[in-house]
């Protein structure tokens, strides 16, 4: 029987207490971020919140010259986010979890070669402050 | 009656979510996506099926830019939430007739062979919005939205410049307008016929937990001193004209609502359903705004289209209708024949149309008590019907067997639909 609860009011009150939630499938332990009331590889709506952590691993580093001006160059920062610090985007994941695209800071011109040899890399998660006032999840690789 | 379709469609499930504003205390904190999952999980369920079995969902919503965060094509994520991402999936905008027009589409994916089981569903939100840069749970008025956005106005196209006074509720005035010119029937009987309509329909819903508003007009009324229920409802203090033949409770409540059903072909219906209700036909009718009394023409055009051979107006056990404002139930239930034409507006002073009436109209409480969310009202309507059918609608269940039903519905005043269901056991 499906349970009628906030979905995204939950992740994001969670978010500003500085806890990353996903879900995980009690029937298959499929766990989905960012989370979704249905089982993506079973279908089961038996699904209960899971602590993801604070850190995940960074697979692809996605980072344009800026010359090319396009919605993923870290020249162009989210219009809607508040620190304009530049970001790239890149491809991840939680532990056990699904892929995903996320902002990526810490990646600049003068290093991003050497942050690509080393992928697979750690990231901490970084908390990005919305205009809309709420936050968004991003990941910051260490030095 | 004998299916007209090429592969026979039934209906094994349907969704039974409340009409409810996002200030109920069982709405805190949802957005549309978690209503949207819950309707769909619940149809799904009560056909017996997994996410996995669904061919194909036809969805359908009418101001999803407006209300939803200025997305276009929310459809991949709308797939995800219910476990259904990479299945093929159509969005259905029709106004309010959207939800009729999925479900005839889900039907003729079944009907062509495509298809075996479609989900059919539609999601609305007319009085709330999220801003293009919040998530969707962060819900405001509709009235904070930063362009002025009407939804009556908004269903005036601009081929011509149109006068913006033509609004959807002139165009139902003159329903009472044609009815008193045809039948010659005073404008007093007019209006306590309007009245007696929202009585009777809040009466219905007083006993339908499904439905948005469940007191009724006599408990209100003999709260504001009104020993007679139809004074109350002729008093302009307390139910107003706002237009010169519709009242306000003669008029359409909207409501955030989700809706949900499964139709397959009827050759594996009972493998999931103990009560399978087949699909016989259906048509539909679109017009403008154009020329005066369309919302009757369509009424005229989908009667003529749907009324072919075997199909009696007379064996219908029940007739469930769109009702923007009440000159659409009376107008619809005597061009479909279900009430005698010029007779009808007795019938609805005499309380025959209540759900314990001889001939039961809206007995779920109809648009202007069980509520009205646009592009998903639709589904809402049939589910109803289907709950009638099976016999599982409650309190507000019809007094005998309905084994043949009419739904009739209308979107925008430009598009009209009629759906004969029956059960065959």
């Amino acid at each position: 029987m499906f349970k009628l609860r906030p979905i995204l009011k939950t992740y994001y009150d969670a978010l500003e207490e500085g806890k990353v939630l996903g879900m995980k499938c009690q029937e298959c332990g499929d766990v989905v971020w960012r989370p979704l009331p249905t089982c993506q590889k079973c279908g089961s709506t038996d699904l209960e919140w899971f602590d993801m952590g604070d850190e995940a691993t960074i697979d692809e580093i996605i980072f344009e010259n800026t010359n090319l001006k396009g919605d993923y160059t870290f020249a162009k920062a989210n219009q809607n986010f508040v620190n304009k610090e530049p970001y790239c985007i890149c491809v991840g994941h939680f532990e056990g979890g699904n892929l995903f695209h996320a902002a990526l800071y810490g990646v600049n011109e003068d290093n991003v070669d050497e942050k690509i040899s080393m992928l697979p890399i750690t990231a901490k998660v970084e908390f990005i402050q919305m205009d809309g006032g709420f936050k968004s999840v991003g990941f910051r690789i260490k030095d | 009656m004998e299916q007209k379709l090429a592969r026979s469609v039934s209906i094994i499930g349907t969704s039974t979510l409340p009409q409810r504003y996002f200030d109920d205390p069982m709405y805190e904190g949802l957005s549309i996506y978690e209503l949207w999952a819950c309707a769909c999980h619940q149809a799904m369920e009560d056909a017996g099926v997994k996410p996995r079995d669904i061919d194909k969902i036809v969805y359908s919503q009418m101001a999803n830019y407006v209300t939803a965060g200025n997305v276009l094509a929310m459809v991949g994520t709308l797939e995800e939430w219910i476990g259904l991402a990479g299945k093929p999936i159509i969005h259905i905008e029709q106004a309010c007739a959207s939800g009729y027009i999925a479900f005839m589409e889900a039907c003729n994916a079944v009907a062509s062979g495509k298809c075996d089981i479609v989900l059919v569903a539609g999601i609305e939100t007319p009085k709330h919005f999220n801003s293009r840069n919040q998530p969707a749970h962060m819900i405001r008025p509709i009235a904070e939205y930063e362009e002025w956005w009407s939804p009556g106005r908004a269903l005036f196209d601009t081929t011509y410049y149109r006068f913006d006074g033509v609004s959807d509720n002139l165009l139902t005035d003159e329903q009472a307008r044609l009815y008193m010119k045809n039948y010659g029937v005073s404008e007093e009987t007019i209006d306590d016929t309007y009245n007696a309509m929202a009585v009777n329909l809040r009466r219905n819903a007083s006993r339908n937990p499904r439905a948005a508003e469940r007191r009724e007009f006599a408990e209100i009324a003999k709260e504001n001193g009104f020993d007679d229920v139809m004074e109350y409802m002729r008093s302009e203090e307390h139910n107003r004209k706002i237009t010169r033949f519709i009242r306000k409770r003669g008029s359409v409540l909207h409501n955030v609502a989700a809706g949900a059903i499964v139709v397959c072909s009827s050759d594996i219906a009972k493998k999931f359903s103990q009560k399978p209700i087949e699909v016989i036909d259906f048509a539909s009718s679109s017009n403008t705004q154009r020329f005066p009394y369309c919302f009757h023409q369509m009424n005229v055009d989908v009667r003529d289209a749907l009324y072919k051979d075997d199909i009696d107006p007379n064996e219908l056990d029940l007739m469930i209708t769109t009702v923007m404002t009440s000159g659409e139930q009376l107008d619809s239930a005597e061009v479909f024949g279900y009430l005698p034409e010029g007779k009808g507006y007795q019938y609805e002073l005499d309380g025959r149309t209540c759900f314990d009436g001889d001939k039961p109209i809206n007995p779920h409480g109809g648009d202007l008590s069980f509520g009205h969310a646009f592009g998903a009202s639709g589904i809402n309507m049939l589910s109803e019907a289907i709950l009638q059918m099976r016999g599982e609608a409650g309190d507000c269940q019809v007094q005998k067997d309905v084994r043949k039903c009419l739904v009739r519905g209308m979107g925008g005043g430009h598009t009209t639909v009629g759906i004969i269901l029956e059960t065959k056991e």
